[in-house]
C-alpha cells in the first residue's frame, strides 16, 4: 500500500538509539552530526526570521490592549455576535466543500485509475490546469455559467424543468460550487496517488472468495484507500478555512468568511489586534484539523492491529 | 501492476516545482513598487523627481497621460508612481520614511490620515489655483485639497421595466412598479449607501446629515428582498447589469462607459448622486515639499482639470474647467452645475466618525 502523502516523517530523535542525556551529548559531538547541524543552520535561521517571528508577533498583537497591556478582549470580540456567525459560516462552508469535493474527487480519481495511461494523463491535466487560471477569471466564468441567464439555467428553462431558473449564485450553493471546483485538484491528486497503490489482486481475491461488488468495495477497497480519504478531506477543510475570493464573488452577505473579515479589519479599519485574534483562531482551527487527522490515523492503526491479532 | 502510469513521484515533483515557482513570483510581486528612486531623496531644492502614490489601474493611466506627463514637460520634474494601500502608507509614515512625497487618495482617507497626524497642514498661499477659484469649501480642508469628483450614481438597463426609466431613488426602491432585481454596494467596497435609502424615503438633499440610522436601515429593509448581490468590486455592477442578473444598481460613475460605448443598453441616472472627491495630501517626513506643491497647483489649473475629464470620467472641481468642455461631456460629469444641484456631497467627517458603528450594523443587517 502506498504511504499516505501527508504522513509526517517520523521524528528522527525518537527512533535514534541511546536517548539518555549522555547519549545526546555523545551524538552532538559526532563529526557527522556537527556537519549536519551546520548544514541545517541557514534553514533554521530562515524559518526563525520568516516564520516563527511573524507568528509570534501576531500572537502578541492579538492579546495586546489599546493601552498596550494584556487583554483577551479581541478574542471575546471575535467569538460573539456577527464575528461568531462568520466563524461558524466559515466552518460550515468548509465542511460542505470538503464533503462534496471528497465525493466528486473519489469518483473522478477512481475513474482515472481505470483509464489507459495516456487518457489518465489527459484527464489529470484537465483537472489540474484550471487551477493555474487566476481565481478572478474563473469566478467570472462561473457567473456566465450559473447566472439567472447563464448557460445552465437557460438550458434548464429550455428543457422546461419545473422551478427553473434556479438561484445558483450569490447564495451558499454558489459558494460551495465555486470552492469545490478549486478544491477538486487537491482531492483528486491525493486520492489518485493512494488508489494507484491499491493492489488489484486483493479485490480480485475478494471476488474469487464470493464477495459481491458492494462487499468488496466496502470491506476491501474502502479500508485500503481510507487514509487517502482522511488526508484529502482534512487538507480540503484546512485550505477552505482561508478562502477569500470565491465566497466574496459567488456568495451573498450570509457567506462572508473569516479571511474577508480579517482583510476588512486590516485594510479598512486599521484594526490589527482584532485581525490578529481572528488569524490565531484560524491557525488553531487548522491545528485542530491536523490533530483530527492524527486521531483518525491512530484509530485506523489500532483497528488494523486488532484485526491482525 | 501491468500499466506504466505517470510516475507519482515525478508528478509530485513537477507539482512542487510549479508551486515553488508560483511562491517565488508572488514574493517578487510583493517587492514591486518599493524601490524608491535615488533622485527623490536629494534635498528639496535640487530634486528632480517626485514620488506620487495613486490607486493605479485606469485611474493611474489617466493621471500619467493628463497630469504627470504635461507636468514633467513643463517643470522638468519627473513623476514616479507607487500603488500601495492605506494601511501600508500609514505604517510607512509612522516609521518616518515614507516612499512617497505626495498622496493621491480619496478625501475620506485624508480625514483619517489627519486624525492620525500623518499629513502636513497645507499652506494655501502656495496653491495659487486653489484661491478664489470657486472650489467647494469642503474640498479645501486643512490637511488635504480636492482633485477630481467621483461618486455613486444609479444605473439601469434601458430595456427593463417596460421602457420606464427610474428617475430617483424613490423609484429604485419601488419594486412593485418597477419589478426586477437590484444590486447595491457592499460595505467592503466603500461607505454604505444609507443616503440613498433616506432620499428614497423623502429626506431632502440638504437635510441628510447626520444620518438617521434607524430610519435608513428601516427603509433598506423594504428593498432587501429584491437585492440580488451586494457588489464589492467596481467592475461587478457592469457585469451584473450586462448579464441581466439585475435591472438596476448603484455604480461608481464611469464604470459603465466602456459597456455603453460597446452598445449595451445601460444608462446612468444622476438624480441623488453621492459625490466624493479624490484629493492631495502631503505625508509627514517628505523632503520634497516644493515639487509636491507644484504638482498640486498644476493639477488645479482649469485646462488641466478639463483635460483630465476628457481622458477619465472624473469631474473637475474647478468650475472654470467646465467652460473648456463641450455640453455633451459636461452633462456626463458629476461636477457640472446641473449635476451639482441634483446630487449631494458625502459628509466625509461624519462618515469617518461613524464608519465603525455603521459598518458593524450593516453587516448585522445584511446577514439576517
Amino acid at each position: 500500500m502506498a504511504a499516505p502523502v501527508l504522513a509526517p516523517a517520523e521524528p528522527a530523535v525518537a527512533t535514534a538509539p541511546g536517548s539518555g542525556p549522555g547519549g545526546l551529548r555523545r551524538r552532538l559531538s559526532g563529526r557527522r552530526t556537527r556537519f549536519g547541524l551546520l548544514n541545517a543552520t541557514p534553514i533554521v535561521v530562515y524559518l526563525l526570521v520568516l516564520f516563527v517571528y511573524p507568528i509570534f508577533s501576531t500572537l502578541l498583537l492579538s492579546v495586546e490592549g489599546e493601552d498596550g497591556g494584556f487583554t483577551l478582549h479581541w478574542y471575546a470580540d471575535a467569538l460573539q455576535g456577527t464575528n461568531l456567525d462568520i466563524l461558524l459560516a466559515t466552518l460550515r462552508i468548509s465542511a460542505e466543500t470538503s464533503l462534496l469535493s471528497l465525493v466528486i474527487g473519489f469518483l473522478l480519481a477512481y475513474w482515472i485509475t481505470r483509464l489507459r495511461p495516456l487518457w489518465a494523463g489527459l484527464v489529470m491535466l484537465v483537472v489540474v490546469v484550471p487551477h493555474f487560471i487566476s481565481a478572478l477569471v474563473r469566478t467570472y466564468g462561473w457567473i456566465i455559467l450559473l447566472g439567472d441567464h447563464g448557460l445552465v439555467n437557460e438550458a434548464l428553462v429550455g428543457l422546461n424543468v419545473p422551478g427553473a431558473p434556479f438561484a445558483l449564485l450569490y447564495n451558499e450553493i454558489g459558494v460551495v460550487i465555486g470552492t469545490t471546483s478549486v478544491m477538486l485538484p487537491y482531492t483528486v491528486l491525493l486520492l489518485y496517488a493512494v488508489m494507484r497503490g491499491v493492489d488489484r489482486g486483493l479485490t480480485a481475491a475478494a471476488a474469487s472468495m464470493g464477495a459481491g461488488r458492494l462487499v468488496t468495495f466496502r470491506r476491501v477497497y474502502l479500508p485500503l484507500v481510507a487514509p487517502g480519504l482522511v488526508n484529502a478531506s482534512v487538507l480540503c477543510f484546512i485550505l477552505c478555512l482561508g478562502y477569500y475570493v470565491t465566497p466574496a464573488l459567488m456568495g451573498g452577505p450570509k457567506q462572508t468568511m473569516v479571511a474577508a473579515l480579517i482583510d476588512e479589519q486590516v485594510m479598512k479599519d486599521n484594526q490589527w489586534n482584532g485581525a490578529s485574534a481572528l488569524g490565531v483562531i484560524l491557525l488553531l482551527l487548522t491545528f485542530a484539523g491536523l490533530l483530527l487527522l492524527q486521531l483518525f490515523k491512530k484509530v485506523g492503526m489500532a483497528r488494523r492491529n486488532r484485526g491482525a491479532a | 501492476m501491468k500499466d506504466v502510469r505517470i510516475d507519482r513521484r515525478l508528478f509530485l515533483r513537477g507539482v512542487g516545482a510549479v508551486a515553488a515557482g508560483v511562491a517565488a513570483s508572488s514574493l517578487a510581486a510583493c517587492g514591486t513598487g518599493s524601490s524608491r528612486s535615488a533622485g527623490s531623496s536629494g534635498t528639496a531644492g535640487s530634486s528632480k523627481t517626485i514620488v506620487v502614490r495613486n490607486s493605479g489601474g485606469a485611474y493611474g493611466d489617466a493621471n500619467q497621460k493628463a497630469l504627470y506627463e504635461p507636468f514633467s514637460k513643463e517643470t522638468g520634474i519627473e513623476v514616479k508612481v507607487i500603488n500601495i494601500n492605506y494601511a501600508q502608507m500609514l505604517a510607512q509614515i509612522e516609521q518616518g520614511r515614507p516612499q512617497f512625497d505626495l498622496i493621491d487618495n480619496s478625501m475620506i482617507d485624508f480625514v483619517k490620515f489627519a486624525k492620525a497626524g500623518a499629513t502636513e497642514q497645507l499652506d494655501y498661499d502656495r496653491l495659487k489655483n486653489a484661491k478664489n477659484a470657486g472650489i467647494a469649501q469642503n474640498l479645501l480642508a486643512t490637511h488635504a485639497v480636492g482633485k477630481n469628483y467621483w461618486g455613486s450614481v444609479m444605473a439601469y438597463r434601458t430595456d427593463a421595466f417596460g421602457g420606464r426609466k427610474p428617475g430617483s431613488w424613490a423609484e429604485f426602491w419601488d419594486t412593485k412598479a418597477l419589478s426586477g432585481n437590484r444590486a447595491l454596494q457592499h460595505v467592503d467596497a466603500d461607505i454604505p449607501e444609507l443616503e440613498f435609502a433616506l432620499l428614497a424615503d423623502g429626506v431632502p438633499l440638504d437635510k441628510l446629515y447626520p444620518l438617521d440610522l434607524d430610519r435608513a436601515f428601516r427603509v433598506l429593509d423594504q428593498v432587501k428582498g429584491s437585492i440580488k448581490k451586494y457588489w464589492d468590486t467596481g467592475a461587478l455592477p457592469g457585469v451584473l447589469l450586462g448579464r441581466r442578473e439585475v435591472d438596476a444598481s448603484s455604480v461608481w460613475h464611469g464604470r459603465l462607459d466602456d459597456l455603453i460605448k460597446q452598445g449595451q443598453p445601460l444608462a446612468y441616472q444622476f438624480q441623488g448622486a453621492r459625490r466624493q472627491s479624490n484629493g492631495w495630501a502631503v505625508p509627514k517626513g517628505t523632503n520634497n515639499l516644493d515639487a509636491a506643491y507644484q504638482l498640486i497647483d498644476f493639477s488645479l489649473r482649469p485646462e488641466v482639470q478639463a483635460h483630465f475629464a476628457e481622458v477619465y470620467p472624473m469631474a473637475p472641481i474647478v468650475p472654470a474647467a467646465y467652460e473648456k468642455l463641450s455640453e455633451e461631456v459636461s452633462a456626463n460629469l458629476l461636477g457640472s452645475s446641473k449635476n451639482l444641484a441634483t446630487g449631494f456631497d458625502a459628509d466625509v467627517e461624519w462618515w469617518v466618525a461613524n464608519d465603525d458603528v455603521v459598518t458593524k450594523r450593516w453587516q448585522e443587517w445584511a446577514r439576517v
